[in-house]
């Protein structure tokens, strides 16, 4: 099982994302190297996955499987947000070049909060592959890769996420778990 | 003026098609063209597309832009593309100017927005290759969401692409991949 980095466990720390997290416009909080120990499954296949119009990229079950399950994780995300949360599904998706989604392949959503832990690899920000979170009259957040970086996302009904289209010129691809939590 | 006065069959697959090469005279390209040159382009940009674009043409007063709007427009040459399409009567054109250039793209979409029947491109860059990019791609869609490319039109300096819109009717222009500048006069024709 892979481990929590120790640091975000601490009381100070938590106590400081909990803040960071509730002040920002669209509740968010990145957090890097937040794995000391990643235990990835990469040998399980992908298949594609696509809806014209909507979304084409690779998905298969969560490269860190069960951790997203765990109790410590939910213990962690608990304290380091301040919500009470109910996991719901977890995901690996892949973009490759040419791969994208686009931000209404969230629509109808409820309330919820996005996790997405990245394992992209050698990435050139001009390749695109961002994510992109919306929220009617807010600015929108964008979201850079970078590998071992945990993000946090509060989204209410009616905001979306989107990962942006990677670029043919892309010789690397987007790899994350997308992992969401209702609220209870 | 227009070069070419007539639309040949109607491609029905992935939906219905056409292109029309040589459509203006040798003449009014230069003007179009001049006259686009001298616009002022804005870039906008989405999670679906990248591109610089003109404010909309369709009201502006300039020789060269009038005389083309005629040629898209008038009513014979939207007899011609009603006929060809065997669409009902078309009332009205809109239009306005995009550029791509390196890195920009339009992701696959269909286009459906009320009242729009025909979509156009008029192709204003000279020697476009597939290398470069900025391919018309049009999609067949199936059931269960997913797509084929059903077929890429490469641009050509001069043509006329048009297309029905429909819930199939998804398109995209591919990412620019070089340092060009593929520039396109577009529109719609509306019921």
């Amino acid at each position: 099982m892979s481990e929590i980095n120790f640091y975000y466990l601490e009381e100070p720390t938590l106590s400081n994302l909990n803040r960071i997290f509730v002040s920002a416009d669209i509740p968010f909080v990145r957090l890097s190297k937040f794995l000391s120990k990643e235990e990835v499954n990469f040998e399980m296949k992908s298949q594609r996955d696509e809806k014209i119009g909507f979304y084409k990229r690779h998905v298969r079950p969560s490269h860190l499987g069960d951790f997203w399950e765990s109790k410590d994780f939910l213990s962690f995300l608990e304290s380091g947000t301040g919500l009470t949360l109910k996991f719901r599904s977890s995901q690996g998706q892949t973009y490759g070049p040419g791969d994208y989604s686009l931000l209404h392949s969230e629509e109808f959503e409820r309330k919820r909060l996005v996790v997405v832990y990245d394992f992209t690899n050698n990435w050139n920000i001009e390749w695109g592959g961002h994510d992109i979170y919306t929220s009617p009259e807010k600015d929108p957040l964008i979201c850079n890769r970078d590998a071992g970086t945990l993000m946090l996302t509060l989204l209410d009904e009616g905001d979306y996420s989107c990962t942006r289209y990677v670029s043919l010129k892309s010789d690397s691809k987007v790899v994350i778990d997308k992992v969401i939590f209702d609220l209870k | 003026m227009r070069k070419n006065n007539t639309i040949s069959a109607v491609e029905q697959s992935p939906f219905p098609h056409v292109v029309v090469e040589d459509f203006l005279d040798d003449d009014t390209l230069d003007l179009v063209i001049d006259a686009l040159a001298g616009l002022e382009y804005s870039f906008s940009e989405s999670d679906l597309f990248s591109y610089w674009a003109s404010v909309k043409l369709t009201d502006i007063d300039h020789p060269a832009l009038n005389v083309l709007r005629e040629d898209l427009g008038d009513r014979s040459w939207r007899k011609e593309v009603t006929q060809a399409f065997q669409v009902s009567k078309l009332s009205r054109i809109d239009m306005a100017a995009y550029v791509y250039g390196q890195g920009d793209f339009l992701l696959p979409h269909d286009d459906q927005v009320e009242g729009r029947i025909i979509a156009y491109s008029l192709h204003l860059t000279p020697d476009l290759e597939e290398l470069d990019g900025g391919s018309l791609d049009l999609f067949e869609g199936r059931k269960d969401g997913t797509s084929k490319l059903a077929k890429s039109i490469i641009p050509k300096f001069n043509s006329l692409n048009m297309f029905e819109v429909s819930e199939t009717s998804w398109h995209q222009v591919s990412e620019i991949l070089t340092d060009i500048q593929r520039l396109t006069l577009t529109g719609w024709y509306h019921v």
